[in-house]
């Protein structure tokens, strides 16, 4: 009986875990900081975000620094240009703040350059190429600005921390910049030039591939290219020279070969993915199905499909995997008056264990920390 | 490549670490440049023991960052030179990007001065001829020898006969008797000189006669003088200045007013002198000035309750069944409600209508009242825009289209005029508005558009006679031709006529009037400030004013008037008739008497017709007013509030009964103030002498 109890107890020392995540809800300017532990999410903190008085700014895009002391915010909307405030993860108050470009979005901070790396998506008007934007998190500086695709999104910097990798949503486009030398790389074009006809229609309403004679074709009025892969994030690898791309038009997966940089393999999904992480121990790739309000969880060794989670409500956004590749934290936007949710996914039995209630349209979305209890 | 430069910083990253106790040396440490100059920065890292190396890569930035390098501070990136392009101190910040680091920052902050080239001479501008007794204006800039012209620099400013021309501690030059001088203005140790010559006042007698000697609070009053010369010639090419003092009827009271080049205007009742001066020579006479006593009664007629949310905009129309109706717009989850306003004591909700967003912040209704448009916000597919909904029968709204073109990021105001729409973009960049044919409303139509300069904004439209009234926050008001004919301009091909832009860079609505009483053409601006920032769970401050800009002559714009509530700030408001109705927030409703020519302080002045807070017990934020905006609609006042939805109001004909309340002495009480038997004796007693 001692035994046991001692095992209890050394187990629940243990294996006991809490963890910290970040949430922005863009249609409420607040930052909800939630702890999971025992299975059950609960907020710890709503954070008022923003300053200018009479607009939604629209936080949208938010990462916590590498060692884990400030998180950082975009704020999409301003006059007319989008803001990076920093805040201390001690406090949760803001320690200074820079402006950006047009509809700052996702972002991460490179641990070898120290540099912060912003796509600024610019979903104003008509189509044209926007830019990356590279803050110096220490001086709050924007030091310059990197001119990529239409609709830029989804930054993800490469585990050795030396590229930083986007794609443009309108243009159909991966970027690849190298983060010392703050240009860009290389570009790969995404489109499937061998797609035949499924149907598929881009949500603008674009003519089906077969009613299109040519790529060319794919170009709208304004000249701009509208792509048909619509591709809304990318995450490389953290083992492998390999990236993951969300075509959120095609409603597929494509892997990048990041040495041959060319397309590798493709494989379909839901409708509309959106986001897209892959856990730390390199095994699983989560995604967001963002016009099913699904989150899907597939092997890397395989591509199989895991399991496909219905999320508490509509609209499934961000993914933030805790450090020990358990659980997946997917924030869920709702419609209209409805709140934002943060579900809690198992990655070990993909399933849903816990949600939480947080400010509407719920977006942006960090893991913070992992502590023992 | 990637794994070797992988393998390489694995390699160097389990070498000790020794960037704690490094230290960034460069060239630009204590570098003093002049404009223009270009620079090879040289840096290098040093060790705690003192030797050095060369970093693997270093990145030099201004730490102004890249929105506002344009001017001052460079690195070109093809020679990697730094290039100074403004005057100023410089933080140029060098980091130091090296596997040897071991994730470490390194990095160091350096002070580069760039200083202006020297002076190399000095421009002043000064009449060459003045008269005695008058201030000589003076301007001068200083000339650098790259040609940059500076205005920044004090200047050192003598006279050589001060007995002919001064020069007192601020610069001001003024000529004293005749003779001349020469005025000596050193710049940098640069100097410029400029003779002047004084002349004896031609003026020698001057009489100052006004537009009237007894006005109301507000009333404006044309000054004029007749200077006549030697043997009595009048003498037309120069004019006076003029100045006033007074003295208030209520004796705890400043007399206050202003003069503004020939005109004047008292706040306060009181009795005022009013002064002309030319030279040494002054002229002045006495003005009575009693309370404009315009306050009326004010009552709320009914309401139409929305306390589960926030109310944004509201608009007040005759349907096609002359029914009256109102429409309204919420915050939080894309409603908009309809409401039943043809007896304003018992307003009725008729109708809602739901969509994806979570502001409705603008509603308007063409002139049919066949059409209205409401604002999308927060759209979950971030495809915002606009929504064109039937209210041929207000109790049975239906949604006919929506635009999105050009609009996805959101819209905030819209305005309906001659079958178009006109819709702001309000967070583009450039900021602008898009105006969408909707003569087939099931199928609108862009045609046009108008873009402000890239990094300028646009919050609210306003359009009448075909032109568009643009608030553009910072960048003021634009008015704009959208088919007035004024500047060749057509919905499809509008044109920018003016642009007046104001020091509280808050321009948040406009409102053009055409003045009955005086046939001026005003365009009144109204700000809107969260001095605190927005909560929109709890009570909020604001500040801000209304601004009476007379656009009568349209290139030449003139603010004259402000009315500025102590204490509350201004939102949306109305005019008809001389009259402003006002939502000031958490002032409420404010209506103001805007008749005659206005110049100056109006709330100061008496023009406040009368007041009513807005607020209610049960509101979204119990007791809080918020007044968002007003309508002067069939005799009545509807208005809309943050925290309560909407409400008519009635002015009535009575006078507030102040009986309770402490009364100001007027024209009656001056025996008993100041101990005069009569009105003359009664100036005497107040005669002083006038201001200088």
């Amino acid at each position: 009986m001692v035994r046991f109890i001692l095992f209890f107890l050394v187990s629940n020392f243990v294996f006991s875990q809490s963890y910290f995540v970040y949430v922005a809800s863009e249609s409420d300017d607040t930052v909800s900081l939630l702890k999971f532990e025992n299975n059950e999410i609960n907020e710890v903190e709503r954070i008022t975000v923003g300053t200018y008085p009479t607009e939604i700014e629209g936080p949208h895009g938010i990462t916590v620094d590498p060692n884990g002391k400030f998180w950082y915010l975009s704020l999409a909307h301003g006059n007319p240009f989008g803001k990076l405030v920093k805040y201390s993860t001690e406090s949760n108050e803001v320690v200074d703040e820079t402006t950006l470009g047009l509809f700052p979005a996702s972002m991460q901070v490179s641990t070898t350059t120290g540099f912060l790396y912003c796509v600024n998506f610019n979903l104003h008007g008509s189509m044209k190429p926007s830019t990356v934007s590279v803050v110096d998190p220490v001086t709050m500086t924007e030091i310059t600005t990197i001119t990529t695709g239409s609709m830029p999104h989804g930054s993800r910097i490469s585990p050795d921390g030396l590229f930083q990798y986007s794609v443009a949503m309108m243009s159909g486009e991966l970027f690849e910049i190298d983060a010392l030398g703050l240009e860009v790389n290389r570009t790969l074009d995404l489109e499937n030039k061998m797609m035949k006809n499924d149907g598929m229609k881009s949500m603008d309403g674009m003519k089906s591939m077969d009613e299109m004679k040519s790529m060319d074709e794919m170009k709208s009025m304004d000249g701009m290219k509208h792509s048909m892969v619509k591709p809304t994030w990318v995450i490389p690898h953290p083992k492998q020279n390999l990236a993951y791309v969300a075509g959120n038009g095609s409603d597929e997966v494509i892997e990048v070969d990041l040495d041959a940089w060319k397309v590798s393999d493709r494989f379909k999904t839901g409708k509309g993915p959106y986001n897209l992480e892959i856990s730390p121990d390199g095994k699983l790739l989560i995604g967001t199905i963002k016009s099913e309000g699904k989150t899907a969880i597939w092997n890397l060794d395989d591509k199989k499909l895991l399991g496909e989670i219905k999320n508490t409500t509509s609209v499934s956004h961000g993914i933030a995997i805790s450090s020990d590749s358990k659980y997946a934290f997917i924030s869920v936007e709702g419609i209209g008056g409805e709140p934002g949710i943060v579900d809690v996914i198992s990655l070990e039995n993909y399933q849903l264990i816990s949600s939480i209630e947080v400010g509407k349209q719920a977006g942006g979305i960090a893991f913070w920390k992992q502590d023992n209890l | 490549m990637r794994y070797i430069i992988t393998i390489l910083f694995f390699i160097f990253s389990i070498q000790i670490n020794f960037s704690q106790n490094q230290t960034i040396e460069s060239n630009l440490n204590g570098l003093v440049l002049e404009v223009g100059d270009t620079f090879m920065p040289e840096s290098f890292v040093k060790n705690f023991d003192g030797t050095t190396r060369n970093c693997e890569t270093i990145i030099y930035y201004n730490k102004k960052g890249v929105f506002n390098v344009g001017g001052s501070i460079v690195q070109d990136p093809s020679t990697g030179k730094i290039v100074a392009n403004e005057p100023g101190k410089h933080e140029v910040v060098a980091v130091c990007v090296d596997s040897r680091n071991n994730g470490d920052r390194l990095s160091q902050t350096f002070i580069v001065t760039v200083n202006y080239t020297k002076t190399k001479s000095v421009k002043i501008e000064v009449s060459d001829e003045a008269f005695a007794g008058s201030y000589v204006p003076l301007t001068y800039k200083s000339v650098t020898a790259n040609g940059n012209e500076r205005n920044d620099l004090i200047a050192n400013i003598n006279s050589s006969n001060t007995d002919i021309v001064s020069v007192d501690s601020n610069g001001l030059v003024k000529a004293l008797k005749k003779g001349e001088a020469t005025l000596t203005v050193e710049v940098d140790g640069v100097k410029a000189t400029k003779k002047i010559k004084v002349k004896d006042s031609p003026v020698i007698s001057l009489n100052i006669s006004v537009s009237s000697n007894s006005v109301r609070t507000g009333d404006v009053v044309t000054l004029s003088s007749k200077m006549l010369g030697n043997k009595g010639k009048e003498i037309n090419n120069l004019n006076p200045t003029y100045s006033f003092h007074g003295v208030s009827f209520d004796g705890s009271s400043s007399a206050s007013g202003l003069v503004k080049e020939n005109k004047f205007v008292a706040d306060v009742s009181g009795l005022y002198t009013v002064n002309a001066h030319f030279g040494n020579v002054t002229s002045s006479t006495k003005i009575k000035v009693t309370d404009r006593d315009i306050k009326r009664d004010i009552v709320q007629l009914g309401t139409g309750d929305v306390f589960d949310k926030h109310t944004s905009d509201a608009w007040f129309f005759e349907g096609v069944d002359g029914k009256d109706y109102g429409v309204s717009g919420t915050f939080f989850d894309g409603k908009a409600y309809f409401w039943d306003v043809t007896d304003p004591t018992n307003i009725t909700k008729v109708d809602s209508i739901k969509v994806d967003a979570r502001i409705v912040n603008d509603v308007k209704v063409s002139k049919d009242s066949k059409i209205c448009v409401i604002t999308k916000e927060g759209a979950s597919n971030r495809k915002n825009g606009f929504v064109i909904l039937d209210i041929s029968n207000p109790s049975d709204v239906k949604v006919l289209s929506e635009y999105t073109d050009g609009l996805t990021g959101g819209v905030h105001n819209v305005f309906i005029d001659n079958n178009h729409v006109y819709a702001l973009n309000a967070f583009g960049n450039p900021a602008k508005f898009e105006v969408v044919n909707i003569e087939d409303p099931k199928n609108p139509k862009g045609v046009g558009k108008f873009e402000l300069e890239l990094g300028s904004a646009i919050h609210d439209i306003w359009i009448e006679d075909g032109i568009a009234y643009t608030s553009n926050w910072k960048d003021g008001l634009y008015i704009i031709d959208v088919g007035n004919g004024l500047a060749g301009g057509s919905p499809s091909n509008p044109v920018a006529v003016a642009n007046y832009k104001y020091k509280t860079g808050a321009n948040h609505a406009a409102f053009p009037f055409k003045s009955k009483s005086t046939g001026k053409f005003y365009v009144v601006l109204g700000d809107e400030i969260f001095p605190e920032g927005v909560d929109f769970f709890a009570a909020n401050e604001t500040t801000g004013f209304l601004h009476f800009v007379d656009f009568t002559d349209l290139k030449n714009p003139k603010e004259v008037a402000r009315y500025e509530l102590p204490g509350y700030g201004s939102h949306n408001f109305w005019i008809e008739d001389d009259v402003v109705y006002a939502g000031m927030y958490n002032g409420g409703v404010r209506v103001i008497d805007v008749s005659g020519e206005l110049l100056g302080d109006l709330y100061k002045q008496g023009r406040e017709i009368a007041a009513f807070k807005t607020g209610s017990p049960n509101g979204f934020i119990p007791n809080n007013t918020m007044t968002w905006g007003s309508q002067y609609f069939k005799g009545h006042i509807f208005y809309s509030d943050f925290n309560a939805g909407i409400g008519a109001l009635k002015l009535l004909d009575t006078k507030p009964d102040n009986s309770n309340t402490m009364q100001f002495t007027t024209d009656k009480s001056f025996d008993s103030l100041f101990g005069a038997k009569n009105l003359l004796e009664f100036f005497e007693i107040l005669a002083s002498p006038p201001i200088d």
